[in-house]
């Protein structure tokens, strides 16, 4: 029930931005559709956990710290793509490699993959079936395990701050 | 006066950012680096056009409607590279040429052997 009313309160919300004006009465009415959202889709919600609300937002301090390293990752990923693409001649060691990870949740392999491929020269293509391993493209593949430690002290240590 | 040239300005810098994505599109050499391209550039370069949309008008519908978008662009366009490239390479699509380290292909080839050619 909990879990009901934070989705709800969190999809009113983006109702809101969607609609384009903020107030209360497109926040109830978003209120009310959501749970009529949430129902088919249970399966995608994780509703065995035990869920608090002092727990979701005492994560909130690092979820904003996740969000400036990811911008500032952004910035520098955009700066040494165009980098690359902008060279007069393209001199690239590109290549796939196994990442180890630590994360265990389904909430935080997503927020990790997709944070990899949002980040400087790599981009993820697939995880292992035991969840272990994160395959990633990296445009510059000469050092493989400097690729997996800079993902490990960089980008982890966030997401599992963030997340989990 | 001031927000509506910042807004022409950050439009500029996006509109350069797509057109940055676009030329790697064409110039880099395989489907993998060129999604690097698109990915990561053409984020930005979106993400910098609505930011451009929402200075030069302000909070009204249309400027929230349009961070909407860019931050649903920023969530979703990682989820798509992500299945392009998986999908690709599932497909048989190789590297390019100048590619050092396959662990995925090694890993896919270890987990179902592919028949012998004759």
């Amino acid at each position: 029930m909990k879990r009901y009313i934070a989705y709800s309160a969190i999809l009113a919300l983006v109702w809101c931005f969607v609609h384009g004006t903020v107030n209360i009465n497109n926040f109830i009415l978003g209120l009310i559709i959501a749970p009529f959202v949430i129902r088919p889709f249970k399966t995608l919600f994780n509703f065995d956990k035990e869920f608090s609300f002092s727990n979701a937002l005492s994560k909130i301090p690092a979820q904003i710290k996740y969000l400036y390293v990811l911008i500032v990752e952004i910035i520098k990923a955009n700066i040494m793509v165009a980098k690359i693409v902008l060279q007069p001649k393209i001199d690239i060691k590109p290549g796939i490699i196994a990442v180890p990870i630590d994360t265990k949740t389904d909430l935080g392999i997503t927020a990790i993959a997709n944070t990899i491929t949002l980040t400087p020269g790599t981009l993820t293509i697939d995880m292992s079936d035991d969840r272990c391993l994160l395959y990633v493209h990296a445009i510059d593949a000469t050092d493989p395990e400097g690729v997996a430690q800079s993902i490990k002290d960089d980008l982890e240590k966030y997401v599992l701050e963030a997340f989990e | 006066m001031i927000l509506n040239i910042f807004s022409n300005m950050i439009l500029v810098i996006g509109l350069f950012f797509v057109f940055l994505a676009m030329l790697g599109l064409a110039r880099l050499p395989d489907v993998y680096n060129r999604l690097h391209a698109t990915t990561k550039i053409g984020t930005l370069g979106a993400f910098g056009v609505m930011l451009s949309i929402l200075l030069k008008v302000g909070f009204s519908p249309m400027g929230v409607k349009a961070m909407t978008v860019a931050l649903f662009i920023l969530v979703t366009s990682p989820v798509a590279a992500h299945m392009i490239s998986r999908a690709a390479h599932r497909h048989g699509v190789g590297l390019c040429k100048e590619s050092v380290i396959d662990e995925y292909g090694k890993a896919c080839n270890a987990a179902c052997p592919e028949p012998e050619e004759d």
